[in-house]
């Protein structure tokens, strides 16, 4: 056995640690993800950067499974909210929706999420117009959202 | 720095030296690293701190901006273009590395490093260009130029014309952006800290890994060199024992294997019993002092026999293992019986030498005989033996040697025929004559039981006799004195057979032609053998009464037979062990043993009443006159015969057909007188036979007093 003082260890130490909790979560996740894939449900891919969502514009009704990839560099929260036609009222800064308002229309959240990472929601969609959006400080309206076509 | 170690034999390597120092170097170069790690991680974490509060300043210095520059637009006094720049260098320095500079009134000037990590770097590329948005929507609010041809290099879309809406849109973008950078920052803080302590523990266990690795070798090689050494002991024909205050304290296998019993028995004072009683000083001494630092003892080994061992003893009572004397023993009794049979073969051969040598020079039976006694006490001094030798008949042994010192065994075997020895034609060994199968002839010796050992005596397939000795009971000679006795027997029988073949020309030679009787010569010898022999015997001779008148008279014819019938007649008269010989002319000789001179006269009365008796066929009748002497007149031959030779005188004097005694002659007596006075006329004159006879020859003096001593007695006439 070689030990040298380079610094090589230290990632392959990390590696393994990292390897070894990945194989515990897949394991986890595995279970819950076998529950779902058993309905054949429709997957939207969703890619968020700054300051703009990119999403297709029609999915059709049911569950649908949202993979959402935060390509950066901030950190973006995702919320579904079923539209009424009319823009979104937004909070009395003027500067973020106003989350309370449209609760009861909301479909789903992911809260915020690091760049680079890839996380999974799961909504059921009723035929109908829904907005995508990340509600963080002006990001709203700077332009992340993006409207959703819900087919029969 | 474990490898495969070769597999060849060291039990003297150091290489569980070498393994420990590994051990220590390891884990020193643990120590080492991670005191380095935690230094430099501390340190990091440090700058990390600066990096954090400098970055959460943005946000501070973005709502700044903000109102400082609807201040401006109110009409109060501010400077947002200062708080601008600020933003503006910090976020560079944050960037590419720098100087941020200070706010006034807050802190000073910070010096940072360029940012590392790519999505620090975006999200600060991110914020610069945000920043810079901010100053033009600033700017645009005092100057209110119209919003449309601001700059959107932060990918914002904003939808609102309202100038300070879009102003605060900016502001909370930039605020948010400066958050998650002072967030990106904080995050790798800590994934340093964690980082840090994985690999602490992973040093940690590696080092432990490494460690019992390494003690595993040691442990191995120590293993490896202990299986050497005791290998190497226990393979070894040496006989080790240590022995200390309290007995024998290690006994090796194979003195254990040596005496067939278990180590643990010869522990203590178990070794002892197995030493010879006389040698357990000296082995008792080596064990206590160390002196005799090499000696020799006897040790019984399984089978009960003693074995002679060299042992060498080694002073390791100051050895703090050992606190005892080691003896290290080899066997060597094979080797002194080596040297003991090769000595052995040494003398024998030595002894066969010589005794062909002594045999080489004994030129009749007798002197074989001789030698052969002597060598009978080269070979034992103390036990009896005895040579036996059939006759010439062959069907009688006669003792012909026995033992200078110790006697004959005496045994009773008449014929060769009846000892198993010659029957065998090899020597017998006898442990004890008790023994069923032991020779018949050794029962009931005077002596009781007994061992006895036979060798047979043979010339050209020929037997001789035997040689035969006796023993103590159930211990017979040693091989080697058997080996000695086989030697004598076939060296004997060798020469005697030779003598005899010498004697049987000779004998040939020396035999009268006429007659068949010994001639002169052999009668002489045999006198002499008789003389020498100690026996006492009387010497008789014989002279025909007118034997020349018969001669002329009758013709040589007639005087042959009468020589012959002489002979004969006197053959029948004497016993076995007689000796009868033709001297010359018409004389004979008698050498009759065991007889004194009185009792040669009354046979020689019945041999001339035989004579007288005898049919003389052809012949004229005869008489014969005899002269009488016996060894106890005399020490030798020359002077027996003269004595004799006297007796005939006195007997042809006194009137022939008669015996005479001779009488010796006086030391005084002179010669003299009337010699020959008394012969008859034609009568040979006694003084012709033999020169010998010259001197004693005329005694008057003598010859009367033998006339005197003639006894009365019939003369056998010639007609």
């Amino acid at each position: 056995m070689h030990f040298s003082l380079s610094a090589k260890p230290l990632p392959a130490l990390t590696w393994a640690l990292s390897g070894l909790l990945a194989v515990a979560g897949l394991a986890a996740s595995g279970c819950g993800k076998g529950g779902h894939t058993a309905k054949s449900t429709a997957e939207v891919s969703i890619s968020e950067t700054d300051f703009h969502i990119a999403a297709p514009t029609q999915v059709k009704a049911g569950n649908v499974v949202l993979r959402v990839s935060n390509k950066g560099p901030d950190r973006h929260e995702l919320i579904v909210v079923r539209s009424d036609g009319g823009a979104l009222p937004l909070r009395s800064d003027g500067l973020t929706v106003d989350e309370e308002a449209v609760e009861k229309r909301e479909a789903g959240a992911l809260e915020p999420g690091s760049p680079g990472g890839h996380r999974e929601l799961a909504v059921n969609l009723a035929p109908g117009r829904y907005v995508f959006m990340c509600n963080m400080e002006g990001h709203y309206m700077s332009g992340m959202h993006r409207e959703l076509v819900v087919t029969q | 720095m474990i490898r495969r170690r070769r597999t060849s034999l060291r039990p003297f390597d150091a290489g569980g030296r070498r393994v420990i120092v590994a051990i220590f170097l390891t884990f020193a170069a643990m120590a080492g690293l991670t005191f380095f790690l935690t230094l430099s991680a501390t340190g990091r974490l440090r700058d990390r701190g600066t990096l954090v509060e400098l970055a959460a300043r943005q946000r501070t210095l973005a709502e700044r901006y903000l109102s400082e520059v609807l201040l401006r637009r109110s009409g109060e006094q501010a400077d947002p273009a200062a708080i601008a720049a600020i933003l503006d260098e910090s976020t560079q320095a944050l960037l590419e590395g720098g100087t941020a500079p200070g706010v006034n009134g807050d802190d000073d000037e910070t010096a940072v490093s360029a940012a590392r990590g790519n999505e620090l770097r975006r999200q600060l590329r991110e914020e610069a260009a945000l920043v810079s948005d901010l100053t033009a929507n600033g700017e645009a609010v005092l100057s209110r130029a119209p919003v449309s041809t601001l700059p959107s290099s932060g990918h914002e879309h904003i939808v609102t014309s309202d100038p300070v809406q879009r102003l605060r849109v900016v502001t909370a973008l930039t605020s948010a952006v400066a958050l998650n950078v002072a967030r990106t920052i904080a995050d790798s803080a800590d994934a340093g800290v964690s980082s840090l302590v994985v690999t602490q523990v992973g040093l940690i266990i590696g080092g432990l890994v490494v460690s019992l690795l390494l003690a595993a070798g040691l442990i191995a090689i120590t293993r490896r060199q202990t299986i050497h050494f005791r290998t190497l002991a226990q393979s070894s024909t040496d006989l080790v024992a240590v022995i200390g205050e309290d007995g024998c304290r290690y006994a090796s296998r194979s003195l254990a294997a040596k005496t067939g019993r278990p180590e643990g028995e010869l522990l203590g004072e178990g070794l002892e019993r197995f030493v010879h009683e006389d040698d357990r000083v000296v082995l008792a001494n080596a064990a206590s002092t160390g002196e005799p630092s090499a000696f020799t003892f006897r040790l019984r080994d399984a089978a009960g026999t003693w074995r002679h061992l060299e042992a060498r003893a080694t002073d390791l009572r100051s050895d703090r293992q050992l606190r005892g004397i080691v003896i290290n023993a080899r066997d060597a009794t094979d080797r002194l019986q080596l040297e003991r049979e090769l000595s052995t073969q040494a003398q024998r051969d030595g002894f066969a030498s010589q005794l062909s040598e002594a045999l080489e020079m004994a030129d009749e039976e007798q002197e074989v005989f001789d030698v052969v006694e002597r060598a009978m006490l080269d070979i034992s001094e103390a036990t009896p033996m005895e040579l036996l030798l059939s006759d010439s008949s062959r069907a009688n042994l006669r003792r012909a040697a026995t033992h200078p010192s110790a006697g004959a065994p005496s045994c009773p075997v008449k014929s060769p025929f009846s000892c198993v020895a010659v029957r065998r034609g090899s020597a017998v060994v006898f442990d004890t004559s008790t023994a069923l199968n032991s020779c018949p002839q050794l029962r009931d010796r005077p002596v009781g039981a007994c061992s006895a050992v036979c060798v047979p005596i043979s010339f050209m397939g020929r037997s001789l006799g035997v040689l035969h000795t006796t023993g103590p009971d159930a211990s017979p000679l040693g091989s080697d004195a058997v080996a000695r006795l086989s030697t004598l027997a076939s060296q004997a029988g060798a020469r005697i057979g030779t003598v005899r073949a010498f004697e049987k020309t000779q004998l040939q030679a020396s035999t009268d032609g006429l007659t068949g009787l010994s001639n002169r010569r052999t009668i002489e010898s045999q006198a002499r053998e008789v003389l020498r022999e100690g026996r006492s015997f009387a010497f008789v001779i014989a002279d025909l009464d007118r034997f020349k008148a018969l001669n002329d008279t009758h013709g040589h014819e007639a005087g042959d037979r009468a020589l012959r019938l002489f002979a004969q007649v006197t053959e029948q008269a004497i016993r076995d062990d007689d000796l009868l010989g033709r001297w010359g002319g018409e004389e004979f000789v008698l050498v009759l043993p065991d007889l004194d001179r009185f009792g040669a006269l009354s046979l020689l009365d019945r041999l001339r009443a035989r004579l007288a008796a005898a049919h003389p066929g052809e012949t004229a009748r005869f008489t014969a006159s005899f002269g009488v002497a016996d060894s106890t007149q005399a020490g030798t031959i020359d002077e027996i015969v003269k004595i004799a030779d006297m007796g005939l005188y006195a007997a042809k004097a006194g009137g022939r057909d008669r015996a005479k005694i001779g009488e010796p002659p006086p030391a005084t007596n002179g010669a003299g007188g009337d010699s020959g006075d008394q012969a008859e006329p034609g009568e040979k004159p006694p003084s012709e036979p033999g020169s010998r006879r010259q001197r004693g020859r005329a005694t008057p003096s003598l010859h009367r007093a033998a006339l005197e001593e003639e006894p009365p007695s019939s003369g056998v006439q010639i007609r």
